[in-house]
């Protein structure tokens, strides 16, 4: 059995397994971040390693396939390893602490195929000692957050560290969230209780795909132009070059802002030669006062994780059948005896950046601004995961190229609505879904709508 | 007069392109030697455990026996600690040596590796290669020269085209995870180029010498490897040398089929280092490119002057 | 005597290949189902966002290459070969070769990194000469993008290239050269009337290379830019990668690996017939 990679507290937690299973052996295998043509290769070849640490959300697009052991069955009965009557003897799910956003990992096709191990959290990090000499304090609301940007701007200072992969991921999914808060309940139509808690209203490839059919997330949908409008006003307070190496300018004192997740805590806490102190906030609301698509709820998180642990097709190779298969059982007590608190908190607080996703297991205390920023509600889309890959390139490309001023507008929203229409073209005929069902719970919340405004205009 | 400073300027031009060309790598050699957090905080600049060595991070990597302790997610150095100078100054060289003593640990097996796999692709590529191109050269038939072009046609076919479908051919012929997944495709692959230059060269040996030999009896095999070979020195030097570098090279192909680490390569090792968590100390990556650059320095220092005189034979035109 | 050859030929590369050519007519995704589609993948390839602006940068990128390969080189050979002393001429040609050395992915991380990089070579010299004003991602500005590709290796004087053109020039006899110095043949004109002609098959040679590594490659734009941003340094290769990898579209990645053989084919053949050689040009003479 092979997992990421051979971090000493994952080390001891192996050994101990292997003694309690003295008929198994676990080895350790780097599996390169992102590498598609290496999972894609391995996979098909059934022989990769049993266990995967991947994005989840990478691994959506070949469910479909078998590659994956679906672990629904097995979160639902109880972890053999916790003694009778802790948190975890009656259902392996009770053992996670971060409920909702674990179980918003479920795969689109409402099957989980990961252990969400830990939690990673985006936030906004600043530099204090450049706060306190231009006096300035944490933002209020959003004209505030772009107030103190400007300053920091006049102050010749690069008000905000940005990436351009996080823009199009979290930038995309924080306002989107923001600008469809007032009709998101009239325009989500599959409820999916799940995802209820954390993710109210997420929006699935099939309604995404349904609502573009009705005009929505074209030029003629206004909340659309404006959340794009919206990032481009922000843009001017990023760096001249979105794909900078953040952590250098930050530490360096030329970026007084930085919107960076969790693990970024630990590259910070151990630099030597850091010469300020630095403080975290989450982005603040847009009120309506600011834009009139605006509602002024408090602003979503991204909810991600860094270690998404995965049981792939190696793990029943022994007998070809997951049914009957010794070591795919095998494999899952693994994952088990890992959620026992005392060995999360061995292998997930080695590194200064995740928070352990199991109850009774602590995180940092450098972290504890995330665990705050984690009880918020997640944004209702994940934009670049909610089609093929070949949508995101397109997307991903082209948002890029339209902040950096290499688009128009209107060419930039002319090449989101060829991409979304091939995009949900694909996905519709890969899936072999009916869109039309979707047809009635459309028109069973026409009645809501109607208390509603700011809808795409006809054709 | 004139000559000499014409000549002066010729040595001025060349060592001020020398200069331009060798540059990248004077900061190659130089950010090997420094930490990541040095390289945040200033690009130019010297190692600064060379050149202070007051503030130290602790190093909870060094060549270890078993493990390394990489923290998944970026830096190595996990616990920062301040040392006394007297401390820090004993600590100035293993600091220096770190980055080298880390990428040393891991690239070290992968260089057997590659120095087995690249020796006996070398060997077979020469062989197969000059004897393909003697035929081609030396031997009349019909259709030698379809079946030529048919062989260079080979060379223009796309190396990702056949990625995929040569990945699974390989995994039904049952060669993943060894050192023949590698070494046959590269034969196969480095064969074209070595008969397209074995050939030139033997077309550019004087007509007359064959005759005479074959005068005296000599058969094909005793022309080929009495004759033509030991002439055939430095050409051999150049098809080796430019075989070499392909196969130092080539990434892609060798981290997809051996994902078992015992059969991992230099190349493929620097991509999954490059790729990994050490990747973000830039110091360890820099070093690991000079140690990967090494044994094809120590080849050239041997090689150069037959693959110079190899090179200028003449072989290399169309 | 040729069965090895063509032994290891028809496993390793003409199997593939053919089951690559085959692959082109289906929609075929890795691990997933195949369904016969006929030309269809070649018709969408017509459609495709990125045809237009990947076959412009690759044609740029064979123009700038060709360019290259047939002057820096040509040029340095030229002035090594000038010097008088020929301990100097061999250190040189020595010196000239340490970059081949360095493994390819390292020298492009370089280049990326400390030339291009933010905090890198070209924008800390900016800063120092007080020109903050005109610092930038020079692989992500879509201005600057497409340049800083080709100039990564400049002054593009390292590897074997030198050596291929020296050689040609040993070549040419002392007698050459007196007699065109007699016609009155200097300096450039002489090296454009004497010297080119005669390593015509040394250019033709690092031509049909540079076409066929510029088509095949995009290992640069891989690791540097992904092609971006937006399309800006997209080629078909990349793309034909993409698919097959990211997209899971072997079919369709076949489809536009077939047309990039048949690219190269055209274009090595178009240079075998119209490219003359300097052996041809004798011939010719004669």
């Amino acid at each position: 059995m092979d997992v990421g990679s051979p971090l000493k507290g994952m080390a001891t937690v192996a050994s101990e397994f292997e003694k309690l299973y003295p008929d198994t052996r676990i080895e350790f295998t780097e599996a390169p971040v992102g590498q598609r043509e290496y999972l894609v290769t391995q996979l098909a070849a059934e022989q990769a390693p049993e266990i995967l640490n991947v994005n989840v959300e990478d691994v959506w697009q070949d469910v479909q396939k078998g590659w994956y052991v679906p672990l629904d069955s097995y979160l639902e009965q109880p972890n053999p390893f916790i003694p009778k009557g802790e948190l975890g003897s009656k259902q392996w799910w009770d053992q996670f602490k971060y409920q909702a956003i674990s179980r918003g990992k479920a795969a689109p096709d409402k099957k989980m195929y990961c252990i969400t191990y830990d939690m990673v959290e985006t936030g906004i990090f600043y530099n204090k000692n450049i706060f306190k000499r231009l006096g300035l304090e944490e933002p209020k609301d959003w004209p505030d957050f772009l107030a103190i940007q400007q300053k920091l701007k006049d102050a010749h200072l690069i008000p905000l560290l940005v990436g351009k992969e996080s823009i199009a991921d979290w930038g995309m999914d924080v306002t989107f969230d923001q600008l469809y808060g007032e009709i998101i309940a009239g325009i989500d139509l599959t409820e999916d209780a799940n995802r209820a808690a954390s993710m109210p209203h997420y929006l699935d490839w099939d309604e995404i795909a349904f609502l573009f059919n009705k005009g929505f997330f074209t030029k003629r949908d206004p909340r659309f132009v404006e959340t794009f409008r919206l990032l481009k006003a922000w843009r001017s307070y990023w760096p001249k070059n979105l794909s900078t190496e953040m952590m250098k300018m930050f530490v360096s004192q030329q970026g007084a802002m930085m919107w960076d997740g969790s693990w970024a805590v630990n590259r910070l806490t151990r630099d030597p030669d850091l010469a300020f102190e630095w403080g975290v906030f989450y982005l603040p609301a847009i009120p309506k006062s600011f834009n009139r698509y605006a509602d002024g709820h408090p602003q979503n998180v991204i909810g991600g994780s860094g270690t998404q642990l995965e049981v792939t097709n190696s793990a029943y190779d022994d007998t070809h059948d997951p049914k009957t298969s010794v070591k795919l059982k095998r494999a899952i007590a693994l994952l088990q005896y890992m959620t026992l608190p005392k060995n999360t908190t061995l292998v997930v607080n080695e590194v200064l950046a995740f928070l352990p996703n199991i109850v009774g297991a602590e995180p940092h205390k450098e972290l504890l601004p995330f665990h705050n920023i984690l009880q918020r509600r997640t944004a209702p889309t994940k934009w670049l995961y909610t089609f093929d890959l070949r949508f995101n390139e397109i997307y991903r490309r082209m948002l890029d190229l339209y902040l950096n001023n290499g688009l128009s507008e209107s060419e930039f929203l002319d090449w989101m609505e060829t991409n979304l229409r091939t995009a949900s073209e694909t996905v519709v005929k890969r899936k072999g879904i009916d869109l039309s069902a979707l047809e009635s719970k459309w028109a069973a919340k026409a009645k809501l709508r109607e208390t509603m405004t700011g809808f795409p205009s006809e054709k | 007069m004139r000559h000499r400073r014409a000549q002066f300027g010729l040595h001025f031009l060349l060592i001020s392109i020398l200069a331009l060309t060798l540059m990248p790598f004077v900061f190659v050699i130089n950010n090997s030697l420094r930490t990541s957090s040095e390289m945040d905080h200033s690009f130019f600049g010297l190692p600064k455990a060379a050149v202070s060595g007051v503030k130290f991070t602790a190093s909870k990597v060094t060549a270890g026996t078993e493990t390394f302790e990489v923290p998944a997610s970026n830096d190595r150095d996990a616990k920062l600690e301040r040392l006394g100078y007297g401390d820090a100054m004993k600590r100035i060289f293993t600091q220096l040596a770190q980055g080298y003593a880390y990428a040393w640990e891991v690239l070290r097996p992968y260089m057997l590796n590659t120095i087995f796999v690249c020796g006996v692709t070398v060997v077979g590529v020469v062989l197969v290669g000059s004897v393909s191109a003697y035929v081609f050269s030396l031997c009349q038939f019909k259709g030698r020269k379809v079946l030529f072009m048919a062989v260079l046609a080979f060379m223009m076919i796309p190396g990702v085209l056949t990625l995929v479908p040569s990945f699974l051919w390989v995994k039904k012929l049952g060669l993943l995870n060894s050192h023949w997944v590698l070494i046959l495709p590269y034969i196969a692959g480095g064969q074209i180029f070595a008969i397209f230059l074995f050939k030139s060269f033997f077309d550019g040996l004087p007509g007359e010498m064959f005759e005479s030999a074959r005068m005296d009896g000599a058969g094909h095999f005793k022309l080929y490897w009495g004759l033509v070979m030991p002439l055939s020195k430095s050409v051999i030097a150049v098809v080796a040398i430019v075989n070499i570098l392909g196969t130092w090279n080539n990434f892609l192909w060798p981290f997809i089929t051996n994902s078992d680490a015992k059969y991992h390569v230099v190349s493929s090792g620097l991509y999954l280092m490059g790729r990994s968590n050490v990747s973000a100390n830039y110091g360890t990556m820099f070093a690991a490119y000079v140690l990967a650059s090494i044994p094809l320095l120590v080849l050239f220092l041997y090689a150069t002057k037959p693959f110079m005189s190899g090179v200028t034979s003449g072989a290399f035109k169309a | 005597m040729l069965l090895p050859t063509f032994a290891l030929l028809a496993v390793f590369s003409l199997v593939p290949f053919l089951w690559a050519f085959s692959t082109s007519f289906y929609d075929y995704e890795v691990g997933g189902e195949s369904k016969f589609v006929g030309g269809a993948n070649y018709l969408e390839y017509l459609r495709d966002p990125t045809l237009v602006s990947s076959f412009g940068n690759l044609l740029f990128l064979i123009v700038f290459h060709i360019i290259i390969v047939m002057t820096a080189p040509l040029l340095i050979a030229k002035f090594i070969f000038s010097l008088r002393s020929e301990r100097a001429r061999y250190i040189y040609r020595v010196l000239f070769l340490i970059p081949i050395v360095v493994p390819g992915v390292a020298s492009l991380m370089i280049w990326q990194g400390l030339i291009y990089g933010d905090t890198g070579f070209l924008n800390e010299l900016l800063r120092l000469a007080g020109r903050e004003d005109l610092t930038r991602g020079w692989l992500t500005d879509p201005r600057t993008v497409i340049w800083a590709i080709v100039f990564i290796g400049f002054p593009f004087a390292g590897g074997i290239n030198i050596l291929i053109y020296y050689a040609g020039l040993t070549g040419i006899s002392e007698s050459v050269h007196e007699a065109a110095e007699l016609d009155g043949a200097k300096g450039m004109l002489k090296f454009l009337r004497i010297d080119v002609p005669l390593v015509m098959s040394q250019i033709k040679l690092l031509t049909i290379m540079t076409v066929i590594g510029t088509v095949q490659g995009f290992e640069g734009m891989f690791i540097l830019t992904k092609g971006g941003p937006g399309f800006k340094t997209m080629v078909p290769g990349l793309w034909m990668y993409m698919n097959a990898f990211s997209f899971q579209r072997m079919g369709y990645a076949c489809a536009i690996g077939v047309i990039l053989f048949l690219i190269i084919l055209g274009l090595t053949v178009l240079n075998m017939r119209y490219f003359r050689s300097s052996e041809e040009l004798k011939a010719e003479a004669n």
